[in-house]
C-alpha cells in the first residue's frame, strides 16, 4: 500500500514534470526567433570616397613626420603662380585653364599654394602635405571635373636629395597599395621643381604584368614630383644654398577612380545615394 | 610626335633596336607611348615635355639618343648647287615689331617646277603621319620634322611689290588661311604682310592667296624666330593648332634659322629645280644672346645623391650641345646652346646630368626622422563630426564649389550682407558664382536622388563658402557644414522606413555633430529665416553668437526644386566652432544618496516652449533641486487647440541624507505653483 502510495506519488511528480517540460517546450517553440532577420539599428551613413582616401593619405604622411596644412582656395597670382615659378605668359595662367574672379583672383589650380604659405609661416626645415580642393577649367567628362582634390607634399631640410624623394614615395605606395608595389621615376617637367620626375607605381591589380586597369602597361601614374626649384624656396624666404627639398603632388580623385575602378569621375560630385553607399 | 626609326638611324647610325630606344628615351624624359611597325620602318610616338621644344624634330631626338648610345649626330648636308643674284634684288623685308619677331630671313628660288614629291620623300612624310602635297610644300615640312624649324613658302608673284612686312594685324583685318577659313584678326596678332595686306598669320598658318600652286614659278622661303607667347596667344585665339605654332610656342632655335633655310632651298633646287639666290635676306634686329651657366660638380650629388664623375658630366653636356667655357676647381661653366630655352640655372644642368645618368640609379631612403608629424588642428574634430553624422544615417556629399547665383537663402552670419564672388570665366555657364551656402548643392543632390526614385535621403557636406570682401581684398572664406534630410527614417537591412523624418531628426543629427566636436551646448531659438517655412524654423546660437539656421525648407524653394515631400535643412558656420577650445572634462563625485523625482504635466499655451519652462525652473532653483528633464508633450484629444501638455521630470537630492517625501513636497509644489503662475498653466 505504501509502495503504491509512493509509486503514485512518483507518478504524479513525473506527470507534473512532464507537463512542465511540455509547457516549457511549447513556450520555447512559441518564442523561437528567426535569428536571420537583420539586426535592429539605424541605417548607417557613409563617408565620401574622397574623404576616405584623403584620410588614408593623411594617416600615412603624419606617421612619416609630416604636418597637414591647409589654406585659402581663392588666391592671389603671387601664391598661385609667381611663387611657384610659373612665369607671366605661361599657359597655366591663361583664363582658358584657370578660373578667375571678377576681382582678378585665381581659384587655386594646385595646393602648392599652401606650401608657400606654410614655408613662410614656419620656415625650414619642414615637412608638410596639403590636401585640398583645386580648380581647373576642364569641361566635365568621364575623366575630368572642373574641380578636384589633390595632395601636395613638401620636405625641406639640410641634405635632402632625390633619393629621399624616391624613398618617401616608395614607402607611401607600399602603405597605400601593399608592400609589393614598385615605383618608377621618369624625368619630366614642372615649373616648380628641378630636376622633375613623373612617378608611376606598379599596378595594384595585376602587379605589373598588364591588365585593363593599367591599360596593359603594368604601371599607373601617381603624379608629379621633383626637387623644389630654388626660385620657389626663395619666394618662401628659404635659402637654397642651405636647404634642399623635394615636392610631389597627386590627385585624390584620380587615385580613388583607379582603386575603386570608377569609369566616370563625374559620379564623385553627383551624390547619388546608391553610389555613396558603396564606400566605407 | 611621330619619329621614324629609319630616319633616326640615318642621323645617328644607332644600333639600338626600336623597343630599346623606346625604354631609353622614356628614361631620359621623352616618354615613348607606342612603337608601331609601318612598312619597312618603325614609328615611335614620343611625348615631348612642354619645355623641350628642341626635341620636336628628328635631330632633336637624335641628339638625346646620341648621349644615350654615345653615337654622333650627322648634320644633314645642304649644299646649294645653283646660286645666282642677291635676295634683295627680288624682295624686301621689314620687321615692324622686333619684340614679336626678333629674326626674319627670306631667300628666293626662281624657276621651280611644282610637281609631286619623289617617292622617298613621300614615304618619309607618310611614315610620320604627314600628308604629301607638292614638292616645295613637302620639303618645308620635311625640314621642319628634320630640324624643328618651321618654314613657309610664298609664291613670290603673289606678294604685292615683292615685299614682306612683319607687323601687327590691323584691328578687324581679315585673312583667308590655307585651310580655307576666313579669319578675323586683332592688334595682338602678328602677321606677315606684303605691301597691301596680310599674307600669313605669323608662326601659325599661311594665307591661301599666296600659297604655292602648280603655276608658281618663284618661291620665297621664310625662316624666322617668333616670340613664343605671341604665337601661343594667336593660335589659341584662332583655335588653330599647327605643326608650326606647336614649335614656335615652345621656342625654336633663333640661331638655326639660316641653316634650316639653306637646307630647304638646297632640297628645293635639287628636286624642283630653280636657281637660288646667293644669300639670305636676314633681318635680325634683336640678336640672340647666349647664356652661360656654371655647375659646381658637387651640386649633382647634393641634389640627386648620384655620384657622377666630372668627365661623365662633361660628356653628357657636351653631347647635348653645351660648350664648356671654363673648368676651375670643379666649377664647370657652359654656354647654353641656342635651342635650349629651358636651361638657365645650375639646377637645370643638374637635371641634364641626372636624367642621362638615370633616375633608376638614384638610391632610395627616407629622410632622417627629425620632425614630428601632426594633423591639421581641425582634423580630429572633423573626423569625429563625420563619424557622428554617418552614425546618424547621413551620407557625406561633395558638391561643386560654383553655383547659380541665388539670394533665396539666408547665409551664415559671417557671410550675410556680402555680395557673392563671381567668376569671369565659368565653365558651366549658369554656375558662375562661388557658393555662399552649401544648401543649393545639397538640394540639387536631393533632386537628383528623387529623380532616380530614391525618396529617403540624408546628406551632409562640409566645405568652403565664399563672399566678396572689400574691393581689392581677397574674398572671405569660411568652412561651413550643412545637413539635409527628407523621406523616411531608415533602418539597416529593412526595406521600409520606420517612420517619416521630421524636424527633430535633423536637430538630433546637428546635436550629435555638436557633441562629437565637444562644443558647449548650442541653443535653438524659433525665428524667421528666409528659406525656411514659418513656424518650423530656428536660428542656432553658440552662447550669444548666431552660428546657423535649421528648419523645414520653405514651400517656395521646395516648389522650385519640385519637391513634393518635406525637406529639412540646416547650415552652420564651422570655422568658429572648430577654433573653439574643447570643453575640459571634469569629474564630479557620484551621489551618495538617492534622488527623488516628481513628474508634472503642465497644460500651457502653445507659445510656451519647453526651454521657457525648464529655464524658469532652473532660475527658481529651490533647495535640493538638481534639475529638470524633458519627458514628453501631448496635444490632440481633450486638449484645446491653442494648448498643449508638457511633461517634465524634476529631480531632488540632498548630499548628506536620503530625502523624505514630505521634504521634497515642501519645495516641489511651490516651484510648480510658481510655474503655473508664470505661464498661466494648469496641472493635468
Amino acid at each position: 500500500m505504501l509502495f503504491i502510495e509512493i509509486a503514485s506519488k512518483d507518478k504524479i511528480g513525473e506527470a507534473e514534470r512532464t507537463l512542465q517540460e511540455l509547457t516549457a517546450a511549447a513556450r520555447v517553440a512559441r518564442e523561437t526567433i528567426d535569428v536571420t532577420i537583420p539586426g535592429r539599428r539605424p541605417r548607417p551613413g557613409h563617408l565620401h570616397p574622397i574623404t576616405l582616401m584623403r584620410q588614408r593619405i593623411e594617416d600615412i604622411f603624419v606617421s612619416l613626420g609630416y604636418l597637414v596644412e591647409d589654406d585659402r582656395e581663392i588666391e592671389t597670382d603671387f601664391y598661385n603662380f609667381d611663387a611657384l615659378n610659373i612665369p607671366e605668359g605661361h599657359p597655366a595662367r591663361d583664363p582658358q585653364d584657370t578660373f578667375y574672379t571678377t576681382e582678378g583672383f585665381a581659384l587655386r589650380s594646385q595646393t602648392s599654394t599652401v606650401q608657400i604659405h606654410a614655408m613662410q609661416r614656419r620656415g625650414a626645415p619642414m615637412r608638410m602635405i596639403a590636401p585640398g580642393r583645386v580648380f581647373r577649367r576642364d569641361t566635365p567628362d568621364p575623366t575630368h571635373n572642373p574641380m578636384f582634390f589633390q595632395v601636395e607634399g613638401l620636405c625641406v631640410d639640410r641634405g635632402i636629395t632625390m633619393a629621399h624623394l624616391k624613398g618617401t614615395l616608395a614607402e607611401f605606395v607600399h602603405r597605400l597599395f601593399g608592400p609589393e608595389t614598385k615605383t618608377r621615376f621618369r624625368p619630366s617637367y614642372f615649373p616648380f621643381t628641378e630636376p622633375s620626375a613623373e612617378v608611376d607605381y606598379s599596378c595594384f591589380n595585376c602587379g605589373g604584368s598588364g591588365c585593363r586597369i593599367c591599360k596593359q602597361s603594368g604601371w599607373i601614374e601617381l603624379g608629379g614630383s621633383g626637387m623644389v626649384h630654388p626660385n620657389v624656396l626663395r619666394a618662401a624666404n628659404v635659402d637654397p644654398e642651405q636647404f634642399t627639398g623635394f615636392a610631389f603632388g597627386l590627385g585624390i580623385d584620380r587615385t580613388c577612380a583607379r582603386i575603386y575602378q570608377l569609369d566616370d569621375i563625374r559620379l564623385l560630385f553627383e551624390n547619388d545615394v546608391r553610389f555613396l553607399e558603396q564606400f566605407r | 610626335m611621330f619619329i621614324s626609326y629609319n630616319w633616326l638611324r640615318e642621323l645617328t647610325g644607332t644600333k639600338l633596336e626600336p623597343p630599346e630606344i623606346r625604354d631609353r628615351l622614356t628614361n631620359v624624359g621623352l616618354a615613348v607611348d607606342a612603337v608601331e611597325a609601318r612598312a619597312d620602318d618603325f614609328v615611335l610616338d614620343v611625348e615631348v615635355p612642354s619645355n623641350r621644344g628642341d626635341c620636336l624634330s628628328h635631330v632633336g631626338i637624335a641628339r638625346e639618343l646620341s648621349v644615350i648610345d654615345k653615337s654622333k649626330v650627322q648634320s644633314p648636308k645642304s649644299e646649294v648647287p645653283n646660286t645666282k643674284d642677291k635676295t634683295t634684288d627680288f624682295a624686301a623685308v621689314e620687321i615692324r615689331d622686333p619684340d614679336l619677331c626678333p629674326r626674319y630671313a627670306a631667300r628666293i628660288v626662281r624657276g621651280v617646277k611644282i610637281a609631286p614629291s619623289p617617292e622617298w620623300l613621300v614615304k618619309k612624310l607618310e611614315a610620320i603621319g604627314q600628308r604629301p602635297i607638292n614638292n616645295v610644300a613637302d620639303i618645308t615640312n620635311y625640314v621642319l620634322h628634320e630640324l624643328g624649324q618651321p618654314l613657309h613658302a610664298f609664291d613670290l608673284a603673289k606678294l604685292a611689290e615683292n615685299r614682306i612686312v612683319v607687323r601687327r594685324a590691323r584691328q578687324g583685318e581679315t585673312i583667308k588661311t590655307l585651310d580655307g577659313v576666313d579669319r578675323k584678326l586683332d592688334r595682338e596678332v602678328l602677321v606677315i604682310a606684303d605691301a597691301d595686306k596680310a599674307v600669313a598669320v605669323a608662326g601659325v598658318m599661311g594665307g591661301e592667296e599666296s600659297e604655292i600652286s602648280n603655276s608658281t614659278v618663284d618661291v620665297l622661303i621664310e625662316s624666322a624666330y617668333f616670340d613664343p607667347s605671341s604665337v601661343r596667344r594667336t593660335a589659341r585665339m584662332l583655335g588653330l593648332h599647327t605643326e608650326a605654332s606647336h614649335r614656335f610656342e615652345r621656342g625654336t632655335d633663333p640661331e638655326g634659322v639660316l641653316a634650316a633655310q639653306e637646307r630647304c632651298v638646297a632640297l628645293i633646287s635639287e628636286m624642283a629645280g630653280g636657281v637660288v639666290t646667293q644669300d639670305a635676306l636676314d633681318v635680325y634686329p634683336k640678336p640672340f644672346e647666349s647664356k652661360s651657366v656654371s655647375l659646381r660638380a658637387s651640386r649633382v650629388e647634393t641634389i640627386t645623391s648620384l655620384s657622377v664623375p666630372e668627365s661623365e658630366m662633361k660628356r653628357i653636356l657636351d653631347a647635348l650641345g653645351f660648350v664648356l667655357r671654363a673648368d676651375e676647381l670643379s666649377v664647370l661653366t657652359f654656354t647654353v646652346p641656342s635651342w635650349r630655352h629651358d636651361v638657365s640655372i645650375e639646377e637645370d644642368l643638374v637635371e641634364e646630368v641626372a636624367r642621362h645618368t638615370g633616375y633608376d640609379n638614384i638610391g632610395t631612403g627616407l629622410p632622417p626622422a627629425t620632425l614630428a608629424g601632426e594633423y591639421h588642428f581641425t582634423e580630429k574634430r572633423k573626423r569625429a563630426l563625420r563619424q557622428a553624422l554617418s552614425a546618424c544615417g547621413f551620407d557625406e556629399a561633395i558638391s561643386l564649389s560654383f553655383i547659380e547665383s541665388t539670394d533665396a537663402f539666408e547665409l551664415i552670419p559671417q557671410l550675410a550682407n556680402h555680395p557673392s564672388v563671381k567668376l569671369t570665366n565659368p565653365i558651366i555657364e549658369e554656375a558662375s558664382s562661388m557658393r555662399q551656402t552649401l544648401l543649393p548643392g545639397l538640394l540639387n543632390s536631393i533632386r537628383h536622388n528623387l529623380n532616380q526614385g530614391i525618396r529617403d535621403v540624408c546628406l551632409f557636406e562640409t566645405g568652403r563658402v565664399f563672399a566678396a570682401a572689400n574691393k581689392g581684398e581677397l574674398p572671405r572664406e569660411r568652412e561651413a557644414i550643412a545637413l539635409v534630410a527628407t523621406g523616411g527614417a531608415r533602418e539597416a537591412g529593412r526595406a521600409q522606413p520606420v517612420r517619416e523624418l521630421d524636424f527633430l531628426d535633423l536637430k538630433g543629427a546637428a546635436e550629435a555633430a555638436g557633441d562629437a566636436i565637444n562644443l558647449s551646448e548650442l541653443r535653438y531659438e524659433a525665428a524667421t529665416v528666409k528659406h525656411l517655412r514659418a513656424g518650423q524654423s530656428a536660428k542656432i546660437f553658440s552662447d550669444s553668437t548666431q552660428v546657423g539656421t535649421i528648419g523645414r525648407l520653405s514651400d517656395t524653394i521646395a516648389g522650385s526644386y519640385k519637391f513634393r515631400q518635406p525637406v529639412f535643412v540646416a547650415e552652420l558656420d564651422l570655422t568658429a566652432q572648430l577654433e573653439m577650445p574643447e570643453r575640459p572634462v571634469l569629474y564630479s563625485p557620484l551621489p551618495r544618496f538617492p534622488s527623488i523625482v516628481r513628474d508634472v504635466s503642465l497644460l500651457v499655451d502653445r507659445t510656451v516652449s519647453v526651454a521657457n519652462l525648464m529655464g524658469a525652473a532652473q532660475a527658481e532653483k529651490p533647495a535640493y533641486f538638481i534639475g529638470a528633464t524633458f519627458v514628453g508633450t501631448y496635444e490632440g484629444e481633450g486638449i484645446p487647440d491653442d494648448k498643449r501638455s508638457v511633461t517634465l521630470r524634476f529631480e531632488y537630492r540632498a548630499d548628506d541624507r536620503t530625502l523624505r517625501d514630505e521634504e521634497v513636497d515642501q519645495v516641489h509644489w511651490p516651484l510648480v505653483q510658481s510655474l503655473q503662475k508664470t505661464f498661466s498653466a494648469e496641472i493635468r
